[in-house]
Parts: C-alpha cells; structure tokens; sequence
C-alpha cells in the first residue's frame, strides 16, 4: 500500500477496483499466466451484467479446478474434459441459470472433444472459455492436441513430430465450421510486445474483456458461445514470462489466428 | 394402487420412473435396455407428466451420465439407462457424483460380458454395481427387482434412498427382466419433493453452493472419505431389505436376486413337496447387501446356503463374508444368457445333501 | 515513492504488493512507465511491483492498462482525483 492512501480516500474515485464476483483468494496460477487475467475478466463480466446470483461455474480439470476458489459464484466440478455435458444437463433443467467454464487444451480438445462438439451442434446456451497454451500445464507439461511441430514438451522430447503424433487441432475453425454455435471467436490474449516501442501491447486482455461480456450476452439471447484464449505456459515452455510472450506472438498467432469465427445473434455489432 | 398394465419390464421401468416424479432422462440406446428411452420419448410432452421437463438423446454414455450429474446437480430428478457396456462408461461419473453427493438413477439390464458379450440374460455386473465400479472408495445404493411390477415401483424405492442418502442409486435388473411381459399396477403419480438445500442453483449472498470431489490437503481428503465411510455404514444398519420364503424352518437356503429367485422360488415349492426343508432369500438392495439376514439365518441353525447366480461366482463373495466361518455356501451357476432350470436347482441342492 | 510538485496526483494506482508474483506485465504494458519491480521481495519471494506517479515516460492517467493485464489482481485499484 502506498504511503498517504488513507488521507486520500476522498479525494480520489476509484475507476476501476473490487469485483464482487472475484474472491479473495490468491491464485495458484504461475506468475504471468493468462488464467489470471481471464478469471478477472470473467468476474468483471459478471459484475458488469449483474448475473452472479444465477451463475455457475463449472471446474474442468487443469489449471481452471481451482476456478470456484477464485470466482465467486456456485460451483461444480466437472470430471476432464466433461465440462459442456455437465452444463447441458444443468441449463436443461435450469434454462435461467447462466453457466460457463474455463477449459484447458487437454480438457476440451483432448478427452473432451466430443462433449464440446456435440454442445456446439446443439447450440447448447452454455459458454466455454478455452485456455489454449498448446501444453498440458498442470500436468506438468506434457503434449496436448495444440501443440505445435517441434515443440519440445515431456512426451516429447525430441520435438513434437506431427506425422507421428499427429497434427494440431483448431478447435475455433472446427466449431466455426458447424451450423449449430452462435458464437466462436478467437482472442490473442497475452500482452505483445510492439515493435517500434519497447513496450507491449495490452490489446490483448482488452479484447478479451470485451469478448467475455459479449460471450456471456450470447448465452443470455439463447445461443452457445465459446472463445478460444491463445495463451502461454512460461513455465512448461522452459521459457521466461516476457519470452513466453513472445513466442505466442511470434508462433501461436499464426497457427491459430485471431478473429470473429461465428457471430450468428450479430452480438458484437451491438 | 389403480390400472393394471401388461406391460414389458423396460416399459415398466421407464413408466415407474415417470411415476415417481421424474423431471430429466439422457439417453443412449443400448440393447436390452433401448424400450427405457423409446417408452419415455413418447411420453415426453404427455399433459399426464408436467414435471417431466427434458428428455434428450446424448452421444454417448459418456456424455449421458455427466449430463444427468449436472441436472442432478441443481436438484431435480435425473436418470439414465444402459447394459453393460453402457455401464462401464459411467463409472467416471458415479465416481464424482458419489464424492460430490449427487443423486440420481441409473439402470444397468445386464448383459452377457465381458465386452461386448450378447443379448442374453446375465448378472455379472454385480460386482461392478455393488463394490464400485468406478476409482475410490464409495458405494452406489443397488435395488435389484425381480417382477416387471418391481421395475415399476423401484424408481420411486430408488429415488427415495439416492435423495436421503445423497448418492447415486442403480437398479440392476437383466435382459429377461427387461423383456418379459406381466400384469403391472402402477402406483398414483407421486407428490413427493425432496429438500436439496445443496443444489447449484445460484448464490444468495454470500452464501454459495460448491460441489467439488477435489480435496487437495491430505487432512481434508480423510475427513470426507470418512464423511462417506459413515454414510455408508448407516445405509448398512437401517436400509438393507430382502424378501424370505419359507426361511423359518429351512435346512438349506437359497439365495438368488431378480430373475432366478423367481426358479429358485420354484425350485422351493418343488422341494418342499418332496419334504425337503428348502427356503429362499432374495436380496432386494444388493448394496447395502443384506448381510443381517444371512447371518439370522445361519444363527437359527441353517448349514447350506446355495447362492444361485447368473455369472461365476460374485454374490456368493457376499455370502460368504456375512457368514462367521464363511465355509457354508455352495454355488450353481450358469452364464452366456443360459439360464437354469428351476428342476437343474431341485436337482442340485438334492445331490449336496444326499 | 510518490513526489508531488503542486497538489495531489491526479490518479493513483494501489498495489497489494503481497499478491504480486513479479511477472513484470504491468511493468512492459504501462505507456508512462510508471510501474517497476522493487528490488525487494514480498513474502513468496517476488520483486513486486511498485508504482509511481511520475514514470519515465510521464504522469499516470488511470488509463487502467495495469489493472487489467495483472493475473493476480495484485493491482487492486486504479483512482483518479475527483474534479472540484
């Protein structure tokens, strides 16, 4: 705390502080990981759209099973990968209920890639934030589904060879691709680093703010909803925050690009 | 108790369930269990079943058991149907819902197995249903009926103990059951409504509602595994059920569930007639398993147990823990689909004891 | 450290230092400079950040870039001074 805040307090308007759908806890997350960011732009989202008292949020199993220690709203866990038929079975009993999960790469693109396709071809409202870091992180960084040709992971330590493992998943263009999602969109989410500045770009979780809200508005018009986070593993990538960062930029961006996948309900034209 | 149906143990099953206040149902077809979904789908939107709000078809078993989790979850009432196969995908889901405290229905009409096995009448999926099924330490509540008019009424038994016990309950029946056709009385459409002040139905406050099976500190993993230890031991003390025939003068006692206790019921009379002291004991909750009536009557003095059981050899496993020496059971079994003839079990409970 | 020249900063941005994992976002996204990491160490052992009115580049503007590339809501706050 800064010295002088207590006579401050009147002075000064707080723009931007406490959300009520955050708790108080700290968080497990590496330091630098994009999970952080996310769990706070989803309780700012809740906030902003006052739906806290009818949210869940179900934990899927990676980094995001601590989600209800962090958001503060009622919580299931849902066993890997089976996130999205587990809120198909609540919002189907429960259609007033706005439901939502943070799923890893693994989770959702792995062992759970047929729950998430069939919620989509139903266009379940449900939404599903996916965090992909094109690693299985709370593993402890083995290869998922995203990982890139090369990349050396645990299961791969050689560098991941694609004609052998097999090649990259894109779970946007896969969703996007089918009649029934209302929303699919790809956001970059990690701080960029710009080139003419030694600065980095905040683009990305300013995008992502933007998305969580509209993600959610679609679910309440009805419709399933689901943004894809390209975001980075420091820790398993062997590599330091800041160049974590940048091989996101300068790797994953191209593989899996961002953009507006799907906008059937038009949601972001609001 | 009003109309009298003749109807198919799968049909009678699925009508049961409405009866007693189903609100949710996530197929999968699988024979011999398919009539289960067909019979609700055409219910589905029936003015006779206002709190029947959802039937859908899922992907898969998979898919099927974690969506019944979920609406579960929010305190409805939530079921699903399979054979084994079917079954062994949903040991993941029984497993977290068992740790989160989650009731709900599941059917399983046993097949023949392993694998893919056949169409036929078995009851291997006993261990399975009764000693867990799926990873931990927990147990499902198990009913297993024996009539169609059973199929009928163990949806609301099974109801009932998954919501005061708050845990998953299983009604295994078999193919033969799934597809035998008798006089059915269904019970009035139950009023019933369960307290389920648990459910993930949105915070109130401060006050939030958390269903997790994650519990990362060591201290807190023992205190809920002996949270369900004791739950577990008072589902033991106060809801074991069994029917007796014939027990209370018995020499030698048959035991058998669902369909063979119907031979063995047989097997009884034709006994008796020939003056053979025979009896029967029929588990009805498979888990908790009967054990105080076993041991009743082996203290009244009966010497041979004969557990008939469509598989290798799984309840007589039970048997023999509630019996004190654990030397006094005699097994007939048949597997494949084949059943035995009640004449087979006259024929092999006379050859013991000659 | 806060220096003043004439009244009070016009916008102040609080830092729960005990949070902070020292991962330096807000110190590359922030367009005044006005974020470091102290060469001390909080309780885990991260350099947390510090903030300072006055940064490298010019006065914060509670443009709010801080609070929301931080994945520890280590920066807790942002406030500007009310206008009289």
């Amino acid at each position: 705390m800064m010295p002088g805040q207590e006579e401050s307090a009147n002075e000064y308007e707080v723009r931007l502080g406490k959300l009520s759908a955050l708790t108080s806890k700290p968080t497990h997350y590496c330091s630098g990981c994009e999970h952080g960011i996310l769990t706070k732009l989803i309780a700012n989202a809740i906030d902003e759209l006052e739906i806290r008292e009818k949210s869940v949020v179900i934990d899927s199993v990676g980094c995001s099973v601590f989600a209800h220690e962090y958001i503060n709203v009622d919580a299931i866990q849902a066993p890997h990968g089976r996130a999205p038929a587990v809120m198909a079975g609540i919002k189907r009993v429960r259609p007033d209920l706005v439901v939502f999960a943070v799923q890893g790469d693994g989770d959702a693109v792995a062992i759970g890639l047929q729950e998430l396709i069939y919620a989509a071809s139903r266009n379940e409202p449900i939404t599903i934030f996916l965090v992909n870091n094109a690693i299985y992180g709370m593993t402890g960084g083995q290869m998922a589904p995203t990982t890139p040709e090369g990349m050396v992971t645990t299961t791969t330590p050689e560098g991941r060879d694609t004609a052998y493992t097999g090649t990259v998943i894109d779970a946007s263009k896969m969703l996007a691709g089918m009649d029934g999602p209302s929303y699919v969109k790809r956001v970059f989410l990690p701080v960029a680093p710009l080139r003419t500045r030694d600065l980095y770009s905040a683009a990305g979780p300013l995008e992502g703010a933007r998305s969580v809200v509209n993600a959610f508005k679609v679910q309440l018009a009805g419709g399933f909803s689901f943004v894809e986070f390209v975001s980075t593993c420091s820790i398993n990538w062997k590599m330091s925050v800041l160049d974590s960062k940048k091989y996101a930029a300068e790797v994953l961006s191209k593989i899996y690009p961002p953009g507006l996948y799907k906008d059937k309900l038009g949601i972001e034209r609001k | 108790m009003t109309r009298r149906d003749f109807v198919k143990g799968n049909e009678a099953l699925a009508l049961g369930a409405l009866k007693s206040g189903l609100n949710a149902y996530f197929a999968y077809p699988i024979t011999p269990s398919s009539e289960i979904p067909e019979t609700l789908a055409q219910q589905f939107k029936s003015p006779e079943y206002p709190d029947f709000k959802v039937f859908l078809q899922s992907s898969s078993e998979l898919e099927a058991i974690n969506m019944v989790m979920g609406a579960a979850a929010t305190g409805a009432k939530a079921m699903t149907a399979t054979s084994g196969p079917g079954f062994s995908l949903k040991q993941e889901g029984l497993s977290y819902a068992a740790s989160m405290e989650i009731p709900f229905l599941v059917a399983d009409i046993n097949r023949g197995g392993p694998g893919l096995g056949n169409l036929g009448p078995e009851q291997s999926d006993y261990f399975q249903a009764t000693k867990g099924g799926g990873h931990g330490g927990y147990r499902n509540i198990v009913l297993a009926p024996n009539s169609v008019q059973e199929m009928a009424t163990f949806p609301g038994l099974g109801f009932s103990l998954a919501f005061k016990y708050r845990n998953p309950a299983i009604i295994l029946a078999d193919a033969f059951l799934g597809q035998l056709k008798e006089d059915t009385a269904f019970p009035a459409i139950t009023k019933e409504k369960f307290d389920t002040p648990w459910a993930t139905t949105g915070a109130r406050g401060e006050t939030r509602h958390v269903l997790v099976s994650l519990h990362l500190d060591f201290d807190d993993q023992s205190r809920h595994v002996e949270h369900l230890l004791k739950k577990y031991e008072e589902m033991a003390r106060e809801e074991q059920r069994a029917e007796l025939y014939l027990t209370d003068d018995a020499d030698v006692v048959m035991v058998a569930f669902g369909i063979v206790s119907r031979l063995c019921k047989q097997a009884v009379n034709t006994l008796r007639a020939k003056g053979v002291r025979a009896g029967m004991l029929r588990p009805i909750t498979l888990s908790p398993f009967p054990s105080r009536f076993v041991s009743e009557l082996a203290s009244k003095g009966v010497k041979r147990f004969v557990v008939v059981e469509l598989n290798t050899g799984q309840m007589v496993t039970d048997v023999r823990l509630a019996l004190e020496d654990g030397g006094r059971t005699e097994s007939l079994n048949r597997w494949g689909g084949i059943l035995p003839s009640s004449g087979e079990i006259v024929a092999q409970v006379e050859m013991a004891s000659a | 450290m806060t220096t003043v020249t004439d009244g009070l900063p016009k916008a102040l941005v609080v830092v729960d230092a005990e949070r902070c994992k020292g991962c330096s976002l807000c110190v590359v996204t922030c367009p005044q400079k006005s974020m470091s990491l102290a060469p001390s160490f909080n309780r885990n052992g991260f350099h947390p950040a510090v903030f300072h009115y006055h940064g490298e580049r010019g006065d914060c503007t509670a443009c709010g870039i801080c609070y929301w590339v931080c994945p520890d809501y280590a920066v807790a706050e942002v406030r500007s001074l009310k206008r009289k």
